[in-house]
Formats: structure tokens, C-alpha cells, sequence
């Protein structure tokens, strides 16, 4: 974790307000929700290509619905 | 891996005196191997002893099932789960590995917001007051949870952390640190579950700079 | 990261945690014990006999060396052996918890057997002492241990 680097973002303005947003909801700079973003990406295609799947879970029907295919 | 390294002090017990120590930013196979070469033979010769004098198993060591060769090596590049290591003397004395990104705090006043959790924290043997009379060096615990807060500021999570404690450590997350205490984990194998507020990390940090 | 933490503040928490147990974190416990709530538990000879030689005679019948059987379910090969030869050896939890998962048989009454819970099921208990008595060398499983050991295996794998 040394130095950090700066780059660009090309963002439509859907993208931007739905990062905006979620900065608001996790009072968050855009760096860390993207940052978040980034490292939650990372752990889910790490399990992914072991073979594991990510489910959703309905709270009420306790359903499981698959979140991402292969 | 690059690991930056910043400079601690432990305390010496045997030779009552502060020992110039190092807060690595990673969990390194220097780690590996001293916890495979150094940290399980101490560990197995005193869980030995204990079961030679009769110890009931309830007061034996808690964390010596972790594996932490396949538990590092599972997370190893996983930018969500970073570690921590103290090496002093040129070995490894503590090891810390934490979540940054799945869990969510929940103490009502900051319900939903991130925190670092800490999946596992652990002292060598040798510093372990149920292992070793008297152990050798202190403050390995404070450090670590200074790292954790240190690493939630920097996260922009303002400090908060989280971790369930094993029962025997429930005193010094509860009392030393000023953690809030949860109540037993029915889901973490009944674990106690500590969390911080900012206004707790402030405080924890103020503690040790009151002179 | 780096992180600044000056000399005075290490030794001023030094002091105040003295000799403190820090340790934390999911994996670190037995399942179900952890120090604050325990079972009640009678040593009970007889099922610590059938437990070993359950572990023994399921590896046999899987063709593996202790070395191997201890990698499969990363437990330690010191125990595998206690496991088999001492009957006196009272496995670890997890220990049981792993050859239950690996031998796919239910935890709970491996437990049971294990001695490491109080019994709950007296014909699981009569079964273990039965299988106990009638399994007996290290040769290749002949046709009565394997019936003896099938037999076992089947009340072991009924739940409750």
C-alpha cells in the first residue's frame, strides 16, 4: 500500500449520478465507493473462478436466486 | 509484495525495558514460516503441558485450529483483505487480518455504515500469558488495533472497526480498548462481538498519549 | 500504509494492556464449546474405542496412509495417530468435526461417540461398544469387518 497513482474517469451522467448517490447513502468520497467497488469486484470474480456462486437470499422466502453466471 | 514498514517499540517483560519493533502492512512468508516453524511448536509443546497437568480443555488456547498458511493464502492478493504483522527481534510476535469491504457496522448510531473488520488477530505464543510465565513482549494488541483504526481512517470509515473476541481477550477489547460490547454471536460460534464508534477510536488513541 | 505511532503511545499502552489475551477472530474456536458454555462430559471407554477404530477402518477402507488422511481433512498428524492407537486420547473438537465431514457421517453423533458429548442416543452408544468389540486387526478389511463396519456406518448416518 505505497504510493497512490491518479487516473481519469470516463463516466456518463447516469454513472456519475449513481456514484453521487452512493456517496451521499455511505458518506463516502467517490474515491473510497469506487475503491469499494473495486475490491468487492475482485473478491466476487476470486470465488467465481474457484466455482463458487453468489446467491441473493429473498429475506421472507429465504429464495435463493443466482446472482452471477459463468 | 511490497510491504512498508512503520517503526513500533514493544515492551520487554524479562528485561523490563522497550524493544525498537516494526508494523509491517502485509502478512509475508516470513510470517508463514515463523509461525510454522516457531509459533505451532510453542504452541503444541503448551497445549502438551496442559494436557500433562490435567488442564480441562476449556482453558486451553483458543486459536490453535487457524491455519494461517491456507487462510493467507486463500486472501493473498485480495485487495478487501490486507494484514498486519509485528516483527521484533527478527521475528514475527503478532499477525492481524482484516475485511474492508463485506461487513457492515451494527451499533444502532451507525447501523449500514463500512468498517474494518478484523477477521483474525492473534499473539505468538510466547507472549501469551496462559503459555508463557511471565510473556515476553507487551503492547502487540494495542498496536495491532491502532493499525486497524489507522486503516479505517484512511478507508474514510472514520475509525470504526469490529471483531468477535475470543472469550479469554473479551477483558482487553471491552476495558482496554473501550469497545462496544455486542453480546455472544450466535452466528460466529458464539463469540463475543466488539465494535467501535469513532468517538471510542478517539478515545483509545487518546488513552495512550495521556502521560 | 504507513502509520505513525510514537514511542511514548506503544509503551503507554503497553502498560495498560500488560499481559492481556488479544486474540480474535471466527475460526479460532471449537464449534461448540468455547470456554464460556462446555458440555457435560463422561469419559466413557467403550465409545472412544469405537471412535478410533471407526477413523481407522473408514481410512483403510479409502486406501489411505495416515499422511494422507491427516491432509484431506487438515488435522494434525499426531492426533490421526492418538486417534487410533490411544484409546485414552480424547480428540479435539474440530478434529471430529473435520473426519465427520470428510466420512460424511453426522457430526452430532460422531460426537457422541467420540465421548466429546454427553450421550443423547443409547443405541448409538450400544451400536459403538458392538462395533467396538467386533472389529479388530490391520490387515485389509475382511468381509466381517466390513459388514461390522457397514453396519455401524448405517446407524452412525441415521439423523435425528
Amino acid at each position: 500500500m505505497a504510493a497512490k497513482k491518479t487516473m481519469t474517469l470516463n463516466l456518463t451522467d447516469a454513472e456519475m449520478r449513481v456514484l453521487d448517490e452512493l456517496c451521499e447513502k455511505k458518506d463516502l468520497s467517490k474515491t473510497a465507493v469506487l475503491r469499494q467497488a473495486l475490491r468487492l469486484y475482485q473478491l466476487i470474480e476470486n470465488r467465481v473462478d474457484k466455482g463458487d456462486k453468489l446467491f441473493f437470499e429473498d429475506e421472507k422466502t429465504k429464495e435463493k436466486a443466482e446472482v452471477m453466471m459463468l | 509484495m511490497t510491504i512498508t514498514v512503520s517503526p513500533i517499540f514493544l515492551f520487554n517483560a524479562e528485561r523490563s525495558e522497550p524493544e525498537a519493533a516494526e508494523l509491517w502492512d502485509g502478512i509475508t512468508d516470513q510470517q508463514l514460516g515463523d509461525w510454522e516453524g516457531e509459533w505451532l511448536p510453542e504452541l503444541f509443546k503448551a497445549v502438551q503441558k496442559l494436557h500433562r497437568a490435567g488442564v480441562e480443555r476449556r482453558h486451553w488456547p483458543q486459536s490453535r485450529h487457524w491455519n494461517w498458511r491456507k487462510k493467507t493464502e486463500a486472501l493473498q492478493g485480495m485487495l478487501a483483505h490486507p494484514g498486519f504483522s509485528i516483527v521484533c527481534n527478527g521475528m514475527t510476535q503478532g499477525m492481524m487480518i482484516v475485511d474492508t469491504t463485506t461487513k457492515r457496522c451494527r451499533i444502532e448510531e451507525q447501523k449500514g455504515k463500512n468498517l474494518v473488520y478484523v477477521e483474525f488477530v492473534e499473539n505468538a505464543p510466547w507472549n501469551r500469558p496462559e503459555l508463557a510465565q511471565p510473556p515476553l513482549y507487551r503492547g502487540i494488541g494495542s498496536i495491532l488495533v491502532r493499525a486497524a483504526i489507522a486503516l479505517s481512517q484512511e478507508e474514510e470509515f472514520k475509525g470504526r472497526i469490529g471483531l468477535h473476541s475470543l472469550p479469554q481477550a473479551n477483558s482487553f477489547y471491552a476495558n482496554t480498548c473501550g469497545m462496544s460490547d455486542l453480546g455472544i454471536d450466535p452466528d460466529h460460534q458464539d463469540l463475543r462481538y466488539f465494535e467501535m464508534t469513532p468517538e471510542q477510536a478517539e478515545a483509545f488513541i487518546a488513552k495512550g498519549n495521556q502521560p | 500504509m504507513k502509520i505513525e505511532i510514537t514511542k511514548e503511545w506503544c509503551l503507554r499502552m503497553a502498560e495498560i494492556e500488560a499481559n492481556a489475551e488479544i486474540g480474535a477472530g471466527l475460526y479460532a474456536l471449537d464449534p461448540v464449546f468455547d470456554g464460556e458454555t462446555m458440555p457435560a462430559n463422561e469419559t466413557n471407554e467403550e465409545p472412544s474405542i469405537a471412535f478410533g477404530r471407526f477413523v481407522r477402518l473408514m481410512r483403510r477402507d479409502r486406501g489411505l496412509t495416515l499422511e494422507k488422511l491427516a491432509e484431506d481433512t487438515d488435522v494434525e498428524i499426531a492426533e490421526l495417530v492418538e486417534i487410533e492407537d490411544d484409546t485414552h486420547h480424547k480428540p479435539e473438537l474440530r478434529t471430529v468435526y473435520q473426519l465427520a465431514n470428510y466420512f460424511k457421517v453426522p457430526r452430532s453423533n460422531l460426537l457422541q461417540v467420540a465421548g466429546l458429548t454427553a450421550p443423547r442416543d443409547n443405541r448409538l452408544i450400544d451400536e459403538a461398544v458392538r462395533f467396538a468389540a467386533r472389529s479388530e486387526s490391520v490387515a485389509v478389511l475382511t468381509p466381517e469387518e466390513r459388514a461390522a463396519l457397514e453396519a455401524f456406518v448405517a446407524v452412525l448416518s441415521e439423523e435425528k
